[in-house]
Order: C-alpha cells, then sequence, then structure tokens
C-alpha cells in the first residue's frame, strides 16, 4: 500500500503539471482563432482562393458517388472513435500498446476518410476531372477561427491531460492552411498537394539526419556532426553518380558510397570519442569543421575545373502504382524520389530494430546506463561504435539528398546548417524513429512554405530573408519549448571507461 | 558450487585495497563479509565479479583455478552480484532488464517476449518472489521490488553464488525482514550468498559463517555462535568500541527553530515535503529518521536555504526565514552540515585553512584592504585543525586529500567557528569510520549541552536513536509522529514504513 500512495502523489503531480499546460494551450489556441477571425476574417468578402489539388500524377480522380461518400465519413468516423474510445475495443488496445505507432497511423487514416468525402461535397472533383476547388478567404477565416476558439476553449476548461499537444499541432495547422489561403487570395492559386509533396522532399535529409541523431544518441554518443556527414554525402554521391554516368552502375551504389563516406566520418567521431575519450560535442564540431574546408577545397579546386564531376543527375522518381493514385494523399507520399521511400523504410525498420530486437535493446541500455550493461557482459564500446558508424552511414546517405534529391550539382555551403536542425528534430521526436519522422515532416513543411511563401508574397512587405529564416526560428521555439519536459538518454554524450 | 579466493592482492597506486585475502564459501552456505567503509569489501567483490583485476592472487571455482575477466566470465561461471547502487535501467520495463545481456530471440533478432515473461514468472514463482507485471517500467517501483528485480535478474543467469553489496542499506525494518527470508529460500535451494554488510544485527541473524576485514585484510573468519555484537565490532574496529553515546539528558530552553505547513517541491516538481511542522528548543536534539528519499534531501535544503519551499514558514526565533537566501540563513545563525560534503560541503582542490571559511569571507577578521587576509585564514585554519584533530600534513593540504572522517570534521569545524543558533547536520557519520563517528556524536552532544538547537537527518536508526531526543519519522514527505527515542524497533520500522501501514508488502 506504501507503493501504491507514492504513485499516486507523484501522478497526482505530474497531472498538474500536464493541466497547466493544456490551460496554456488551450488559451494560446483561442489566441489564434481570434486572430484567424480578425485577420483573415476582415479580408474583402468577394475575394477567393482557388486551391489546387492536382500534382504530377496525370490520372483523373475517381469519381465517387454519394452512397460511397456517406460510407467513407461513417468509416473515417468509426475508426476515429474507435482510436479515442479506445478501452472499448481491448484487442485493438492491445495492438496500439504493443506496436508503436499505430495508434497514429489509425487516427490519420481515419481523418483522411473523413476530410475527402467532406472536399467531394464541397465540389473538388467535378466529374472526375477538375482537381481544384475555390474558398471564400473571409468565411475560412470565420469558419477555422470559430473552430479553433470552440477546441482551444474546451481544452483550457477541460485540460486534457495527454492530447493537449496534439490538440494544439492540430490548430497550428489549420492557422496555417488558413493563413496560406489568405496569403493566396485574389489572383494565384494555391498549389497545397504540390507544396506538400515538396514538404515530403524537403524532409528527406531531415529524416535521415535526425534517424541518425536518434541512433547515436540513443547509445549515448553525441553525434553534432551530421552536418560533415550531410556534406560528405552530398558531395561524394554527386561525384560518383556523375563519374560513373551512362556506365549503366545504378544510382544505388552512388547513395551506397555517399553512406560509406558518412560511416566514415561517424567512425573518426566513434574512435576519438569511445577510444580516446574526447569530448564528443568538439568532436563533432571539428568534424563539421573539417568537411566544411574539405568540401570547400573540392569545388574550388577540383568540381570547377572538372565541371563533368559535378552534374545534374536526380535519383529516379517512383509513383507506387495504385498508391500514388489515392487522391490528396497519393501525389505527396507516393509519388517521390527513390530516397524518400529509402528513408520511410529506414525510419520503420529503425523503430522495429530499436525497440523489438536484441540488438535495439543493448543500444538503448548503453545509452542510459552502460555501467548496468557491462555488469551483464556486454561490450559497451563496441555497442557504441556499431551505433555511431550505422548513424554516421545513415547521416551519408541523407546527405545524398541534397544533391541527387533534386538533382542538382553539388555547390558549396548547400547543407545549410540542416544538420544541426536534425538534432533539434530528433529532440522533438523524443529520440523516436517515428517522432524523427513526424517532426522531419513538420520541419519539411516549414522550408516548403518558406520557399513557396515567397512566390505569394512578393509584393508583401516581410522580407523575403525573413521568410528563408522561419525554417530556423521555428526550431528555437521548438526546442526551447520542449526544454524539461522530455527526457534524453541518460547515458547521452557521457562518455564510458571502465574501471 | 564451492568458490574460494586465494592470496588476492590489490592495490590502487600507493593505497593496498586488498591484501592476500583469502575466503572460501561452501554450496548452500550465506558467507557474511562485514567489515568498515574502506575496508576492501567492496573491491574484493568488484575482483570476484571481473569489474576490476587483481594484482595478485586467484580465483578458484570447485577447486579449479579460473580466470574471470570482465562480468561476462562471472556470469558465466555462475557468480551473479546485486550492486549496492542497483544495476538496473531505470527507464526499461522489468523484463527488459532481466533478460538484457541473455536475450531469448526468436526469429533472430527479435526478442521473444513471451519466453522471456514465461520464463520470468517461472523463477519467481520457484523462488517465492511476487512478481506483478513484468512490463513495468523499474523506475516506478519501490525500492524492495526493485531489489528483487536485480536478484531475479541474478538468479535468471543461472547464479549459484549471488554477491549481495549492503542489500538491506536501502530498506525499511520491515522490508530488510522480508528480504532475510527471501535470503534463506535462496539458501535452502542450494544456492551460495556472499552478504556484504556492516550492520551487526544482521550477520548474527543471517550468517552461517563471518569473515571480517579491516584496512584490506581478513582479520578474522568466525560464527554467530562463536561471537557476539560486541565481538564483532572488536575485531572490525580492531579496538573495544563504545556503543552508547553519553550524554545527559536534555535541558530545552526556548523555542529556536518553528515550522509551520512545509511544503517542498524536489527539482522535478514533485511536491516531496508535506504540510510538515515542527519545533526546536534551545538545547535538544531533534533527530530525524526515515528510510532514503522520503523528503529528507529537501527538508533540509528548505530549512538551509538552498531551496525555497513552495508553501509555509520557517521561523528561527520569530524571523521568518522561507523564501530568503543562503546569506540570510547563515547570518541568523544557521549551521549545515549537508549530506553530501564532497559537493556543498567543501570544495576539495582548495586548503583546509580556505575550506574553513568558505562562509565566512566577509568577516572582517578575514579581510585586509581588497583582498583575503590570508595571515589570518592561516591562523585559523591552523587553530582549528588542532582543536578538532584534523589529521593532514598541515592546514595548507588540499581537502580532497584527506579521509572521509577528516573532511567530514573540517565541515563541521567551520559550522561551529560561528556563532550558531541553530546546527542542521545532514547524515552526519555517513561513510565515516568508527572512531571519527564518535568524535562526530561527541560533538554534537556537546554543542547541544552549550545551548544550541540542533537537527540531524539520519537513516541510521541506531544513530538516530542514540542522538536524538526526540525523533521526527519522515515518510513520503510527511512527519508520521515525532515520538522519544525509547520508542522500540517494531514501532519505528512501522512509523518508517508509513503509519498506517500496519503490514507492509515487500
Amino acid at each position: 500500500m506504501s507503493t501504491a500512495s507514492r504513485e499516486i502523489v507523484t501522478l497526482n503531480n505530474l497531472r498538474v503539471v500536464s493541466r497547466t499546460r493544456s490551460l496554456a494551450y488551450g488559451i494560446t489556441l483561442m489566441g489564434m482563432g481570434l486572430l484567424e477571425i480578425v485577420w483573415y476574417g476582415s479580408t474583402d468578402s468577394k475575394l477567393h482562393t482557388v486551391i489546387q489539388f492536382g500534382y504530377n500524377t496525370a490520372t483523373v480522380w475517381p469519381v465517387v458517388s454519394s452512397i460511397w461518400k456517406f460510407i467513407l465519413v461513417f468509416a473515417g468516423v468509426g475508426i476515429i472513435a474507435a482510436v479515442v474510445r479506445v478501452r472499448a475495443f481491448p484487442r485493438l488496445a492491445r495492438i496500439f500498446a504493443t506496436v508503436r505507432g499505430t495508434r497514429t497511423i489509425a487516427l490519420l487514416i481515419g481523418a483522411y476518410l473523413l476530410i475527402w468525402p467532406v472536399l467531394l461535397w464541397l465540389g473538388i472533383n467535378h466529374g472526375g476531372q477538375l482537381r481544384t476547388m475555390s474558398v471564400d478567404v473571409a468565411y475560412t477565416g470565420y469558419l477555422f477561427g470559430c473552430a479553433s476558439i470552440i477546441v482551444g476553449g474546451l481544452t483550457a476548461w477541460k485540460r486534457f491531460d495527454r492530447s493537449s499537444s496534439g490538440i494544439l499541432y492540430g490548430g497550428l495547422l489549420v492557422f496555417l492552411l488558413g493563413f496560406l489561403i489568405w496569403v493566396a487570395r485574389g489572383s494565384l492559386d494555391l498549389q497545397l498537394t504540390s507544396i506538400l509533396a515538396s514538404a515530403v522532399a524537403a524532409s528527406t535529409f531531415l529524416m535521415f539526419g535526425s534517424l541518425s541523431g536518434t541512433l547515436c544518441e540513443r547509445s549515448g554518443v553525441v553525434n553534432i556532426a551530421i552536418e560533415g556527414q550531410f556534406m560528405a554525402g552530398a558531395l561524394s554521391s554527386i561525384v560518383f553518380a556523375s563519374a560513373f554516368h551512362g556506365t549503366g552502375i545504378s544510382m544505388t551504389f552512388a547513395l551506397l558510397f555517399a553512406g560509406l563516406f558518412g560511416a566514415f566520418f561517424g567512425w573518426i567521431l566513434a574512435v576519438m570519442a569511445l577510444r580516446y575519450q574526447a569530448n564528443q560535442i568538439i568532436v563533432g564540431v571539428v568534424i563539421v569543421a573539417f568537411c566544411t574546408a574539405m568540401t570547400q577545397f573540392l569545388t574550388t579546386q577540383v568540381l570547377d575545373i572538372h565541371q563533368n564531376l559535378d552534374g545534374s543527375y536526380g535519383l529516379p522518381v517512383w509513383a507506387i502504382p495504385g498508391l500514388s493514385h489515392i487522391p490528396l494523399i497519393g501525389p505527396i507520399l507516393f509519388d517521390q524520389n527513390v530516397l524518400v521511400f529509402i528513408g520511410f523504410a529506414a525510419v520503420i525498420i529503425a523503430n522495429f530494430a530499436l525497440f523489438r530486437t536484441r540488438w535495439g535493446l543493448r543500444v538503448r541500455s548503453v545509452g542510459e546506463k552502460p555501467i548496468a550493461s557491462e555488469t551483464v557482459g556486454i561490450n559497451v564500446v563496441h555497442v557504441r561504435y556499431g551505433a555511431v558508424i550505422l548513424g554516421g552511414f545513415i547521416a551519408g546517405v541523407g546527405g545524398a539528398g541534397f544533391t541527387l534529391g533534386p538533382g542538382s550539382p553539388f555547390t558549396f555551403g548547400m547543407t545549410a546548417g540542416y544538420g544541426y536542425i536534425a538534432l533539434a528534430i530528433m529532440i522533438f521526436g523524443r529520440w523516436r524513429p517515428y517522432g524523427a519522422l513526424m517532426a522531419s515532416l513538420l520541419f519539411g513543411f516549414t522550408i516548403a512554405l518558406s520557399a513557396n511563401l515567397n512566390l505569394y508574397l512578393t509584393q508583401l512587405v516581410i522580407p523575403q530573408q525573413f521568410i528563408t529564416a522561419l525554417p530556423y526560428l521555428i526550431t528555437i521555439a521548438v526546442v526551447s519549448g520542449l526544454v524539461g519536459r522530455i527526457r534524453p538518454p541518460a547515458a547521452d554524450g557521457v562518455p564510458f571507461q571502465r574501471h | 558450487m564451492k568458490l574460494e579466493l586465494r592470496g588476492i592482492t590489490k592495490r590502487f597506486g600507493s593505497l593496498t585495497a586488498n591484501s592476500n585475502v583469502s575466503l572460501v564459501v561452501n554450496p548452500g552456505e550465506i558467507h557474511c563479509l562485514l567489515g568498515e567503509n574502506g575496508a576492501g569489501k567492496s573491491t574484493l567483490m568488484n575482483i570476484l565479479y571481473g569489474l576490476i583485476t587483481p594484482d595478485e592472487g586467484q580465483i578458484l571455482i570447485d577447486d579449479e583455478v579460473v580466470t574471470i575477466a570482465d562480468p561476462k566470465d562471472a556470469v558465466n561461471h555462475g557468480i551473479g552480484m546485486v550492486h549496492q547502487h542497483f544495476m538496473l535501467i531505470p527507464v526499461f520495463s522489468v523484463a527488459d532488464n532481466v533478460i538484457l545481456g541473455s536475450e531469448p530471440v526468436k526469429p533472430w533478432p527479435v526478442i521473444d517476449y513471451k519466453a522471456a515473461t514465461t520464463r520470468l514468472l517461472e523463477l519467481a514463482k520457484e523462488y517465492g518472489f511476487e512478481i506483478d507485471d513484468p512490463n513495468a517500467t523499474v523506475e516506478n517501483l519501490p525500492i524492495g521490488a526493485q531489489q528483487r528485480v536485480e536478484i531475479l535478474k541474478a538468479l535468471s543467469h543461472d547464479a549459484s553464488v549471488l554477491i549481495l553489496d549492503e542489500p538491506t542499506a536501502v530498506l525499511t525494518p520491515q522490508e530488510t525482514d522480508a528480504f532475510m527470508v527471501i535470503l534463506r529460500s535462496l539458501k535452502a535451494s542450494g544456492k551460495s550468498i556472499i552478504f556484504i554488510t556492516h550492520k551487526l544485527r544482521e550477520v548474527l541473524a543471517l550468517a552461517d559463517v563471518i569473515t571480517v576485514m579491516r584496512l584490506g585484510e581478513v582479520v578474522g573468519v568466525t560464527t554467530p555462535a562463536q561471537t557476539d555484537e560486541r565481538g564483532l565490532a572488536t575485531m572490525m574496529v580492531g579496538r573495544t568500541v563504545n556503543f552508547v553515546v553519553e550524554k545527559v539528558p536534555a535541558t530545552p530552553g526556548d523555542v529556536v527553530l518553528e515550522v509551520r505547513d512545509l511544503y517542498v517541491e524536489d527539482a522535478r516538481g514533485l511536491t516531496s515535503v508535506k504540510n510538515v511542522s515542527f519545533e526546536v528548543r534551545a538545547g535538544e536534539i531533534l533527530a530525524v529518521a526515515g528510510v532514503q528519499g522520503n523528503g529528507q534531501t529537501e527538508l533540509v535544503e528548505a530549512l538551509t536555504g538552498m531551496r525555497h519551499p513552495s508553501s509555509g514558514s520557517i521561523m528561527l526565533n520569530d524571523v521568518n526565514l522561507a523564501g530568503q537566501s543562503v546569506r540570510h540563513f547563515l547570518n541568523a545563525g544557521v549551521g549545515h552540515v549537508p549530506e553530501d560534503r564532497q559537493r556543498y560541503g567543501l570544495i576539495p582542490s582548495l586548503s583546509i585553512s580556505d575550506n574553513l571559511v568558505l562562509d565566512q569571507l566577509d568577516d572582517a577578521r578575514f579581510l585586509r584592504r581588497f583582498g583575503r587576509n590570508l595571515k589570518a585564514i592561516k591562523a585559523n585554519g591552523a587553530k582549528l585543525r588542532e582543536s578538532f584533530d584534523i589529521r593532514s600534513q598541515s592546514e595548507e593540504a588540499p581537502v580532497g586529500a584527506l579521509s572521509g572522517g577528516n573532511q567530514q570534521k573540517v565541515v563541521m569545524a567551520r559550522e561551529l567557528s560561528r556563532e550558531l543558533k541553530i546546527l542542521i547536520c545532514s547524515q552526519p557519520t555517513r561513510g565515516l569510520d568508527v572512531g571519527s563517528i564518535e568524535f562526530m556524536h561527541r560533538q554534537i552532544v556537546d554543542i547541544r549541552d552549550s545551548g544550541v538547537a540542533v537537527i540531524i537527518v539520519s537513516s541510521e536508526l541506531d544513530e538516530v536513536v542514540a542522538l536524538g531526543d526526540r525523533v521526527a519519522v519522515l515518510y513520503d514527505g510527511e512527519i508520521q509522529a515525532i515520538v522519544p527515542p525509547t520508542t522500540s524497533r517494531e514501532e519505528f520500522g512501522l512509523l518508517m514504513a508509513g503509519a498506517g501501514a500496519a503490514k507492509v508488502t515487500l
């Protein structure tokens, strides 16, 4: 009984903390709603924005009969209700509890089934031909604003313990959508699908980078050298691809080559940090400095002279048969270059490996309490070597996303600090592969947004540089907002020394 | 399995931690290894477990010489260890902790959790442990349950010799009793147990054979039948020990410190001191008892200004100090001997003299024009070194080079050299040798007799009973009761486990 009472006390304390948080979130949401009503709602009511849902998949979307729309909506509502009231479905609850990420995926599917027919009703399809929708800017502002205020009010009043962050992020997305509609008002079309697809593409290297960081830090080594591994991967992959272009050697080998370079710098970090127990942050920063200098040297002294080594070769773009024809999300998720799919696969594999396999258990144990791992006969240094080198490999492959992804030549400084943002994403994703994936998509969205806003905001007073700085500002806001709320691996960055 | 250590010697620089130590553990035997802190018990066991390599000597299992280079060898040879600081990963589940290092996989490399859980529950059943939920996170379990997980972990590696390093230090008296039952059942199933402790009572209750160590050497092997507490203590310390702290009854004066409705939050924002009220009078010792981690640290931090209470008052001579700075507390006459002297009590790299004036640097005596009055500081150091018998080369020696007992004397000397209204000592004798303990106790009683109010916080029940004029028992941040030190051990045990808990489930 002594235990029980102590646990209840702890729980109460945590609940108080999260309740204050949901109060703050609720008030923030209400503020955003008010802003939406005042700002977007005040737009001239004659103004409309045309949202484009089309992208590069040429096929016409299927015409859906009313019956099917109803069925889809019911299915969507059903799935969401089942997830929310999961306690009524023991088998489902067990799946959610054991397989990480299923809950989120189920929610997303439910939401999709709900949104798609609603959009069809609003007239998006026009007989399977048109994929545009015209919305009234002012009404959108009122609608989103009111919804935001109501949901925010509920959050503040009811003080949801767990789901408040999810509600806040949902609110933020709605706010951003409203903002986009407002920005594109009048003559320009809002290329929504295109923006989202480029968001996924832009998140590729972040996905790899944050996955690399997650692996390394789960094993207790801070890999701040991701930026350098990005550079190495970006440069080596394009040189490989250029050199072997036309010889029939697949681009896959360019990726492998990039990975090996990344792994090499991972190995250097591992040797310095594990064998010589140097300060991991300093070693990482030095590796980045070295890679910066090296890429600069190679660009000016080699690539500028032998320009055939720095060509424009992109990875093949795959439209996955079937999946890429799913309205809305098909072109966004399943009509991308190969690296995006490799990234998705890497996240899924890494998550499984970390949480279900022997290797993963050991990696996590040496990142939490290496002395405990050692007492059960685990070679801490070996496990860490493996994780850091693998992390370097992944970051190197991600680096290829800078050049081979969009199919552009290497330019000095093209990694632009995204290696560090990847670390922020890792924190935001709570040191979990799925979290890293979600956070990468979010950051990819801000990158795509800042690129696209430049298009719409030419006549606006906001300087372009400010918009470009948006992802970095969001990084600072996100990381500082999370301080103290999430727990890193306990032995993160702590050198391990045997007696 | 018969285990033998033969002529083990281990040196760390100039210090000889183990010198020619030999030890025989027979199958099905509870072998107690008794000795003071620093006697070399833990070093010896870490050698046996492969965490430290010995300079000389052999380890024999069933009369065959084996080499144990790392813990893996030890585990393979059937040696399991339950460390004093548990080697459990707090954020892992019970099952994950137990299987770590020997995970069942099917198909490779996926962990077969079903097999793992089955085996875990089977083991628990075999030895009569209660494991409610193999998926519970270890950090959420009470200490006693964590210890059982640690033992299960050793057993799951088919250990036939279990080394238990000070296992009862973190347990309440009732948990200790239940723990002893577990040990006996392990013994009955044929396991050998090496039990390391400095608590004489437990040794006599449990041991088949007792090996006593002092200063890295084995000074005697005996059995409970041949000896008693006094005999063991004499062997352990090397001279006759006076167990009783001599003190005259207290003559309490006016109330010096009055604490009302104190609530304190810990670093994680959890309320760890709740609704605490008490008063301390001049010339009396209030002892605060309780198992470690029940709010003692936060209480002391609040009473010394190191942590601001979230509500409540701390009235020192009718002035409320709650929320004031440490400087205010010092000026008001609060002396503090902190729990972690290395971290909060001293600056190890500074000299004894400097450490002795750390909190008095703005005292006119130690100031001279723009800097410190080095001559006065040195003289002060020399004087206190003399009167507190701080054993060192000179008063300019760095404090870090001193033994624990002498370090504690430096802290005590500094606090007592100020004009005090109240002295707060947290774990005043933790990790000290018996001689230093006697000295500390003498000092504490003397300062009480000079009319200062004293609070001591200790997790050693013997110390609490020996020193306190009144004893407050802290459980889960609340004072369960304030009782006289003559209260029975059983009652203390119940209070330390929460007064309402008539039955404690371990």
